[in-house]
């Protein structure tokens, strides 16, 4: 039949025959065959380091077990992976493994979720015949995130290759040799990455283990809660893990299309920042001064504002607010015949079809690239695991990388060829040698970051980027750093007919045109840039909103509602609902509704699902969950000419780039560690985490 | 005859028809304690591992816990002076007994532990400046 | 006994010059433009002819390893790589070579790369060895000067470059693919096999690795032929080999002698004699510190030859040959050789990191009489669970001689056991 069928190989595992692919491992064809193999070193996204010895397996005419993760099949290999052989050979390393592991498992946080306790009960032996000393061994400073108990260290190598191969840092390592090998960092510094905390997931053991979580609770007490995570516009799949309504942890899911298996520091360690400066309850100013109140109270006074001045109401919906609750608002604003509706709080001139605001090619896309362009983007803190993408891509060779704006380390060799829109108009007039190489690749493609597009010319930086992808053929992405934001582009929360922009909005509130302003989430705008203009406040930190906020309306986080969120490659996922939201609190959505009918434009939906129904009517796709749904070809928008200033990064502060960012102590900590020089001494008990 | 029933068929609600029929026979009472437990040595010294056999009957449940702190040495062969001889001694640092408050709502809770209840905040909410 | 005009290295022990023109005096460089003229195919046909087997330890046929390198040139270069690591203790012939007879290697080394079609070759040499390196920089720098390396090489019309190249130390970078690594810039740790260095070696491109004394020997066979090396020692064991007899016996030397010849030979011909006559001798490590020991009654018979040694489960190794008299504490000699190992294991793979420094503490103990008698099992499963479940070889190298000490000490072990202070105690 098809050739591919042909070149299988059959190889026959534990008397089961099966035909996998040339190249496949035997561990592969083992797990094909249903038979588990046991092992340390191996994981599928890292290189094969064949240290741990736990994979053995026997083949026959092999003189000696083989390490499955390592060799290849050849055709009509005959494996066994429940011979004595490869019996006695798992508990041989298992015993090795132990005799100079703690054994400290009640006092280990790894408990219950350990490879090494799991592997021992089903491969090991049964008692121990080691008398003599258990080699002890330093811990490690490795900053803020990771808490190191390096006795415990089974020296796989998993994080030393992590951080060589995903994260571009190669900043851990092994030290010494034989039994006094140690992992540790370079100078004892913290990683200097954005993705540091994987090693946590990744070490088989307790070696590695997350500090702000140590101490806090054990794996069994936690309610697990699959859901998106809205920290970058990446919509990597995490699971939140609860114990009652507190947040303990975040860890992610796998998704090969979104975020593999690996999550950003900022996305890991946020859930801090979900337990505090919570707003519970509604506040209005008085006399100055912000109080708690009722709701009924919080209405009264919204209403007295705004009943009857719906033209003089403006709305800005935040970074991290989902598709329901900007669908809410957007009808809200109809209903009072307001134009002045923008989602895009930091002014990005982002106009025109949906091909212009979505990353086209896909994130899974970014490997079958084979050129790439960066205009004003720095995705190692704009997505940091997106940038392992382009890492990953960048790995396989032969991906020339051109990038123009500020230079800065990516963690993979990019060209800086310029600074600002002047390069760009260069390379769109074909004076830059790159612009050929991006026409003679097949599929070059071209990165636009936020802060290309929050100036002044933004809207000819976005003409000129997309002109030049239509001339050279390129696919044309738009790298956002909200979450929020492609929803609110697709739900046309942009200014209506004579409708202003967020920086309109801000002047007509000072000229006093606009009465009042209701922020949905929105904390990037200075509050004395709104004059003496109302402000209502609808969100579920107290950050730089809440203080300029006349009325304060507690809404839910991403973690305490069920809400649609649409990540930049135009991927509509479903957060679920982990927690309810705190004190009296409310769906953001519910809000709108409440709000609605106390203007009188009622809202004509009860409940969420009648909402999702008129949201799917108007904007289809969003209901096609977890789907990238291609969109049409970009198209220039109209502008005033490129300017030449240098590209600035939309992200400088990663660590703070929103009200839940801002409210962790967690984030605080690693600014801090990020910004003090490296070799700061001992921070281990630093951190007050400790317990 | 509930009762009996019980003392037939169950053991934890009282002691059984053979513990009593065995105490009489052989018991000798070696003290009460404040709760109204009854302790017995085997009068005729019968061992068990090399000591002498001693038990209680409980007034009332049958819960280990009942025992009081000061028969606790006792009963463990820890000690063999029974409270009420001369040679106890009573340490200060003994403290009153109290009964296994596990699975009731005195149960013992460690800082930290996940609150079932619901009731608790788990969160710090904002407060203006 | 090996005939004078059969021995190869004729200057071991540095009674003669090692400077180029000694060395040509003793025919070495002569006709080196002929050979390779020849063709690669012969070169590999003659060192196949020859019969000889890798001086390195392992034994494997070197014209069959020559010819595993890919014939036709795929665009990446192929590379030579002299393993110079002598690190195994009792062995001491390549450091003899580089300093007495450098030429015989370098020549070696024109010849070996061209029959694997090499144009670069890389002497990697202990980092312990100073003295050796500078005698080979040295000769390298007159065979330059002479035009016997660089383009056109010898005038055979082969371009070929030696690099000298230092190690740092390290035991494990003897192992082919750790010394590779090493080269690379690398920490010295052996690779995952496959792909093989035939295949994927420095650099990624095709590799051989050799030890020294297997290229040395090389100018020699192709000029004489195949056939007279085939002619000395045994049937699958030919040739001469040089032996290094360190230990108790009367004379230590380093001796270049036919393979196959008796132990027993051996030491009385060349070495003097065990210390004190042949019925002092308790045991005698034959191949370097990495196989198992033989008692006196094996020794008076057994010959030295790769597979001689094999049916005696002991091996040839690199011909190290350690004598052992009755002085000895064998427990504490072994114990010794096992902290080496537990010293050089490299830390990658897990029974290796483990389990030297495991063997190494219970025979510390036992040489002191402070371990249970149990024990002795329960080690020799210790380095059953080590010997075939590592990435390379150490693991089985730390494991043989422990082995070889319980298979032909035993009743010594469980002697001084209980004669030791825990039994003493329980008593």
């Amino acid at each position: 039949m098809s050739e591919t069928e042909n070149n299988l190989v059959k190889v026959t595992v534990d008397g089961q025959a099966v035909e996998v692919a040339p190249g496949t491992t035997i561990m592969q064809a083992c797990e094909e065959a249903g038979a588990e193999i046991p092992r340390f070193c191996y994981h599928e996204r890292l290189s094969v380091a064949g240290n741990c010895r736990m994979c053995l397996v026997e083949v026959e005419n092999a003189p000696k077990p083989v390490a499955s993760c390592a060799m290849p099949v050849a055709p009509d290999m005959v494996v066994s992976t429940t011979s004595e052989t490869v019996k006695t050979a798992r508990e041989g390393v298992m015993e090795f493994l132990l005799i100079n592991h703690p054994l400290d498992c009640p006092i280990c946080d790894q408990g219950g979720e350990c490879d090494l306790q799991d592997q021992a009960l089903g491969f090991g032996g049964d008692a121990s015949r080691f008398d003599d000393n258990k080699r002890a061994v330093e811990n490690k400073n490795m900053g803020p995130l990771v808490k190191t108990i390096m006795t415990r260290c089974i020296h796989c190598t998993r994080c030393v290759r992590f951080a060589q191969e995903v994260a571009g840092v190669p900043e851990i390592g092994a030290i010494g040799r034989g039994e006094d090998t140690e992992i540790t960092t370079y100078l004892e510094a913290s990683l200097d990455s954005e993705m540091s905390g994987n090693v946590i997931d990744l070490c088989p053991v307790g070696a590695l283990t997350s500090r702000p979580y140590a101490f806090t609770a054990r794996p069994w007490e936690l309610r697990k809660t699959e859901t998106i995570d809205v920290m970058d516009a990446l919509g990597s799949n995490i699971r939140v893990d609860m114990r009652g309504r507190e947040a303990m942890r975040i860890m992610p899911r796998n998704h090969d299309d979104v975020n593999e298996e690996w999550l950003s520091d900022k996305s890991r360690f946020v859930w801090d920042g979900l337990n505090t400066q919570r707003l519970d309850r509604p506040f209005i100013r008085q006399n100055g001064k912000l109080t708690p109140a009722s709701w009924d109270a919080a209405f009264d006074l919204v209403e007295s504002k705004l009943k009857g001045k719906g033209a003089a109401t403006a709305a800005i919906a935040g970074d991290l607010v989902c598709a329901e609750g900007q669908f809410a608002l957007k009808g809200l604003m109809d209903a009072l015949a307001s134009p002045h509706v923008d989602c895009r709080q930091d002014g990005a001139k982002i106009s025109g079809p949906r091909g212009n605001y979505i990353f086209n090619a896909s994130i899974a896309g970014i490997e079958e690239a084979d050129a790439l362009l960066l205009i004003g983007s720095n995705p190692r803190l704009e997505a940091p695991v997106l940038n392992a993408r382009i890492r990953k891509r960048y790995l396989m060779g032969d991906f020339p990388i051109v990038a123009i704006g500020e230079a800065v380390d990516l963690t993979y060799k990019a060209e800086f060829i310029g600074a600002g829109a002047d390069t760009l108009a260069d390379l769109l007039a074909g004076k830059q040698s790159f612009a050929d190489t991006l026409k003679n690749a097949k599929n070059p493609m071209i990165i636009v970051g936020q802060g290309a597009l929050t100036r002044e010319d933004g809207a000819a930086v976005l003409a000129a980027a997309i002109e030049l992808a239509a001339k050279t053929g390129a696919s044309f992405n738009m790298l956002h750093t909200a979450a929020a934001r492609v929803a609110g582009l697709d739900l046309g929360l942009v200014p209506g007919e004579g409708g202003h922009d967020v920086a309109g909005i801000q002047d007509a509130a000072q000229s006093g045109t606009i009465e009042n302003v209701i922020f949905y989430g929105a904390d990037e705008i200075a509050g004395a840039s709104l004059g003496d203009a109302f402000v209502v406040y609808i969100g579920s930190h107290g950050d730089r909103g809440a203080h300029r906020a006349d009325v304060i309306l507690p809404a839910a986080a991403y973690t305490e509602k069920q809400a649609t969120y649409v990540n930049t490659e135009g991927r509509a996922q479903m957060t679920e609902q982990a927690a309810t939201p705190p004190g009296e609190a409310r769906e953001d959505w519910k809000i709108f509704r409440a709000l609605s009918a106390r203007l009188d434009v009622t809202l004509p939906y009860d409940n969420l699902a009648a909402l999702r129904a008129a949201m799917y009517e108007a904007v289809p796709h969003l209901a096609q969950l977890d789907d990238v749904i291609a969109a049409d070809a970009p198209v220039a928008p109209p502008h005033d000419g490129l300017g030449a200033e240098a590209f600035t990064y939309a992200v400088n502060d990663f660590y703070f780039t929103n009200p839940i960012a801002r409210a962790s102590a967690i984030m605080a900590d690693c600014a801090k560690a990020k910004n003090e020089p490296k070799n700061r001494g001992d921070s281990s008990e630093g951190t007050g985490t400790d317990g | 005859m509930m009762r009996f029933l019980k003392m037939l068929f169950t053991w934890w609600h009282h002691q059984t028809l053979s513990t009593l029929l065995h105490t009489r026979r052989r018991g000798k009472l070696m003290g009460v304690d404040g709760q109204g437990n009854c302790y017995y040595e085997d009068k005729h010294g019968a061992s068990i591992n090399g000591k002498t056999r001693r038990w209680v009957l409980y007034n009332g449940d049958i819960e280990t816990t009942r025992i009081s702190p000061e028969w606790h040495g006792w009963m463990h062969y820890t000690v063999d002076e029974t409270p009420d001889q001369a040679a106890y001694v009573k340490r200060d640092w003994m403290k009153p007994g109290q009964i296994n408050m596990t699975g009731t709502k005195d149960a013992h809770k460690p800082a930290g532990m996940a609150d079932t209840t619901g009731y608790a905040d788990g969160y710090d909410a904002w407060t203006p400046k | 006994m090996l005939r004078d005009e059969d021995r190869i290295f004729k200057n071991i022990y540095g009674f003669e010059g090692a400077d180029i023109a000694s060395a040509k005096a003793r025919g070495d460089w002569d006709g080196t433009a002929e050979l390779i003229k020849k063709g690669r195919d012969w070169v590999i046909d003659e060192v196949k002819a020859s019969g000889l087997r890798g001086r390195g330890g392992a034994g494997f046929p070197t014209g069959l390893k020559w010819s595993f390198m890919p014939k036709e040139n795929d665009g990446r270069p192929h590379y030579l790589v002299v393993n110079a690591d002598e690190s195994e203790p009792g062995t001491c012939k390549d450091r003899d070579i580089m300093r007495h007879e450098p030429h015989k290697l370098l020549e070696g080394c024109v010849l070996a790369g061209f029959a694997m079609g090499a144009h670069a070759c890389y002497v990697y040499v202990r980092g312990e060895f100073i003295r050796e390196r500078e005698a080979l920089q040295r000769a390298v720098d007159e065979a330059y000067e002479a035009g016997l390396l660089g383009k056109n090489a010898a005038g055979s019309g082969w371009d070929y470059d030696i690099y000298v190249h230092h190690g740092a130390g390290a035991y494990i970078c003897g192992e082919e693919t750790a010394l590779i690594e090493s080269l690379e810039g690398k920490k010295g740790q052996p690779r995952l096999k496959p792909p093989f260095p035939a295949n994927m070696g420095l650099y990624g491109c095709p590799t051989t690795v050799n030890n020294v004394e297997s290229i040395a020997v090389a100018p020699t066979i192709c000029r004489r032929g195949g056939s007279w090396f085939a002619g000395l020692g045994r049937e699958g064991n030919t040739g001469t080999k040089l032996f290094c007899i360190s230990g108790h016996v009367n004379n230590p030397c380093n001796v270049e002698e036919e393979m196959g010849i008796p132990l027993k030979e051996l030491l009385e011909k060349h070495a003097g004699g065990v210390r004190g006559g042949w019925d002092n001798l308790l045991a005698v490590i034959p191949g370097g510190s990495s196989v198992p020991l033989l008692p006196k009654d094996i020794c008076d018979t057994v010959l030295m030859d790769f597979d001689s040694l094999k049916e005696v489960q002991s091996g040839l190794g690199t011909a190290a040959v350690i004598v052992m008299d009755k002085s000895t504490d064998i427990i504490k000699a072994i114990a010794r050789i096992s902290h080496f190992y537990k010293h050089e294991s490299c830390g990658q793979c897990t029974p290796c990191r483990e389990g030297t420094g495991w063997m190494w503490r219970v025979l510390e103990r036992m040489a002191a009489g402070r371990a249970q008698p149990k024990e002795i099992d329960m080690l020799l499963q210790v380095t059953k669970q080590i010997e075939g479940h590592t990435i390379c070889a150490l693991g089985d190298a730390a494991a043989w001689p422990v082995q070889g000490l319980i298979r032909h000490f035993r009743p010594v072990i469980e002697e001084r056991l209980a004669n030791g202070p825990l039994q003493e105690a329980a008593e």
